[in-house]
């Protein structure tokens, strides 16, 4: 029982990250139909850059969470502006090879400045909050699932009231047919993507802080993996991809328990091959149907 | 009708160029130089693999290297557990990542475009965790000792699977082309441009991209088996989703939907970094780089651009010509 509630616990930490990178697929496919490749590579840009920030300014959490909130946005934004403005209306498979490209170049070229070892990162909050029946809490979780919630509901009520998140909304809907009611459709998809490049980035400075290690490969997995977390919840719909997340993390740490630590990476790729089969929409997702 | 008749002249050159090249290597080089170009002759099995999915039907895989990894680890074992002559360990290793491919395709082929991608990459992970985990393929050890090819009663020596590896490639790239051609080929394009209008043809779409897939998978288990053989060591860590991205990289680059385009982008993509010394420690991001250049600049890839188009290019073409067309007469 004890473990059961200890993994559940870091199952709903872990799953906070996949939320929020989760999320991020969703805006973007939402906007622009497409997959984002390069999100695991923003997701390391974040934690590289609460890194720096935690190694040469100040050791301060939530100046980091500022800090890499305003790279993954801008970085998002230039990647914007730079390969989905240069090749849109190319098809699907080469905007996804082209961010395949992104994903890597950036990916080595922080491996080449910083080295391609894992690097220490200083930690924060050690002290244990509570432990109850032998669960144990610590702070650090505390803070990160806070967080992670604080930026969801957040997100959730730019997207859902305020004007910019109702044109992202009529977007996704019909992008021809938004522009014809005066929507600006490039501002519009450039603020989705900047914000869930911000998404990305914090995702990455969680990620940091939990592990307590930044490497430039780090983004690979956890960006595979919340793809099948935002597919497993619903790609299409928000609040299906913040489900999926946390149900991914919460599968993954029940995961370990049942087979070995070494089968960890290959349970969400399971869960996502399955869905794909099963139910393609994901768990809140809604059908679409193909227009001829 | 002139130009037509040099162009073709041209190209003839250029193969017997090429070929020249290849056949005296292993005699001017030593062992280094000839292991990459045997890296690079593998890849060009790959890219053009590859190529019949992504160029030919339109279907992205980013999880070729599992088939790949598949075909190594089956002639790898059978050769080393079972003492199978390489014949069948090469054979073998094409059947079993083709019917990997078949499972793949039987899953995963009914999906769009972009979750096909992702669900591929997942397999292919999987695949490699895998045997990562498990003791019969010796775990994270890898497979050790695994013999060349015997002939005439002794085994071979790397200059003469060097040789044994050419003839396959060329085999199977001419092999392509006569698919790209074939009334197969021509279908799979009409698949590729438009699935609704081939489908209100009449064509079998699931069909023709499960022929393509279980071909595609074929070769890259052959060569993964050339690999294996060739290196007489293998590691499950080798085939990571870097080795699918090189793969994408060389297609994309070279060209998609074109029998030269994968050899060109191969060849291009392994020798340079080996060559250029400096740039070696660049690779993965020249790589990078090189995919998202050719996406936004040259979309059908090396192959595709129109040389003639560069004033500079053009003058030295008709210099040539010119001066070819003097001797002759």
């Amino acid at each position: 029982m004890t473990m059961f509630f200890q993994q559940l616990v870091n199952g709903i930490t872990q799953g906070g990250l996949y939320a929020l990178l989760a999320i991020a697929y969703s805006l973007v496919y939402g906007v622009m139909g497409l997959v984002n490749f390069s999100t695991g590579s923003i997701y390391m840009l974040g934690a590289m850059s609460s890194w720096l920030v935690c190694k040469y300014i100040i050791e301060s959490f939530w100046l980091s969470v500022l800090i890499s909130f305003g790279v993954g946005f801008v970085v998002a934004f230039v990647l914007e502006k730079i390969a989905f403005s240069a090749i849109r209306g190319a098809t699907r498979i080469a905007s996804l090879i082209c961010t395949i490209g992104f994903s890597q170049f950036i990916n080595e070229a922080v491996a080449l400045i910083f080295g391609k070892a894992t690097q220490g990162m200083s930690t924060f909050f050690d002290q244990e909050l509570f432990a109850f029946l032998g669960v144990h809490i610590s702070v650090m979780q505390a803070v990160l699932v806070v967080t992670v919630i604080i930026i969801l509901v957040a997100l959730q009520f730019f997207v859902y009231r305020t004007r910019i998140g109702l044109a992202i909304r009529t977007v996704s809907m019909d992008e021809k047919t938004a522009g014809l009611m005066g929507i600006n459709v490039n501002r519009t998809i450039s603020i989705a993507f900047s914000l869930s490049g911000a998404c990305a980035a914090i995702a990455g400075l969680m990620g940091a802080v939990y592990y307590r290690s930044f490497s430039a490969y780090m983004g690979w997995m956890p960006g595979i993996k919340s793809f099948s977390a935002a597919v497993f919840g619903g790609l299409s719909s928000m609040p299906g991809a913040i489900l999926g997340g946390y149900l991914m993390g919460i599968i993954e740490n029940f995961g370990v328990q049942v087979f070995s630590t070494g089968y960890r990476d290959v349970i969400s790729f399971i869960v996502m091959i399955v869905f794909l089969l099963v139910r393609p929409q994901g768990i809140l997702g809604s059908k679409k149907k193909v227009k001829l | 009708m002139e130009r037509k008749r040099y162009s073709k002249y041209n190209r003839l050159l250029v193969a017997l160029a090429a070929l020249i090249i290849v056949l005296i290597l292993p005699y001017v080089f030593s062992g280094y130089i000839l292991q990459i170009a045997v890296y690079a002759y593998i890849y060009i099995l790959l890219a053009s693999s590859l190529n019949l999915l992504i160029g030919y039907a339109g279907i992205f895989s980013m999880g070729h290297v599992g088939f790949y990894c598949v075909g190594a680890y089956t002639s790898a074992l059978l050769a080393t557990k079972l003492d199978m002559p390489f014949v069948i360990c090469f054979f073998a290793a094409g059947l079993l990542a083709a019917l990997a491919g078949a499972f793949v395709g039987f899953v995963a082929l009914r999906l769009n475009d972009i979750f096909f991608a992702f669900a591929t990459m997942g397999l292919s992970e999987v695949i490699r965790i895998v045997i990562q985990n498990s003791d019969f393929t010796n775990g994270t050890l890898g497979v050790t000792g695994i013999p060349l090819p015997e002939w005439f009663g002794r085994s071979m020596n790397r200059e003469e699977f060097y040789y044994l590896v050419v003839v396959i490639v060329v085999i199977v790239v001419v092999l392509i082309s006569k698919l790209a051609k074939s009334h197969t080929g021509r279908t799979l394009a009409m698949i590729r441009d438009d699935q609704n209008a081939a489908a209100s043809l009449g064509v079998n779409i699931f069909k023709y991209k499960m022929m393509v897939m279980v071909l595609s998978c074929f070769i890259a288990g052959l060569a993964g088996s050339l690999y294996a053989t060739f290196i007489q060591y293998i590691n499950a860590s080798n085939f990571g989703i870097t080795v699918s991205i090189n793969i994408i990289a060389m297609v994309a680059i070279g060209g998609m939907g074109t029998v030269s385009g994968p050899v060109i982008g191969a060849i291009l993509l392994q020798l340079l970094p080996e060559y250029i010394r400096f740039l070696s420690n660049f690779r993965q991001i020249i790589y990078g780089a090189a995919i998202v250049i050719s996406i936004m600049f040259a979309p059908k890839g090396l192959v595709g651009i129109r040389w003639r188009r560069i004033k500079l290019i053009d003058q030295l073409c008709c210099l040539f010509e010119t001066k070819l067309n003097n001797e002759e007469s």
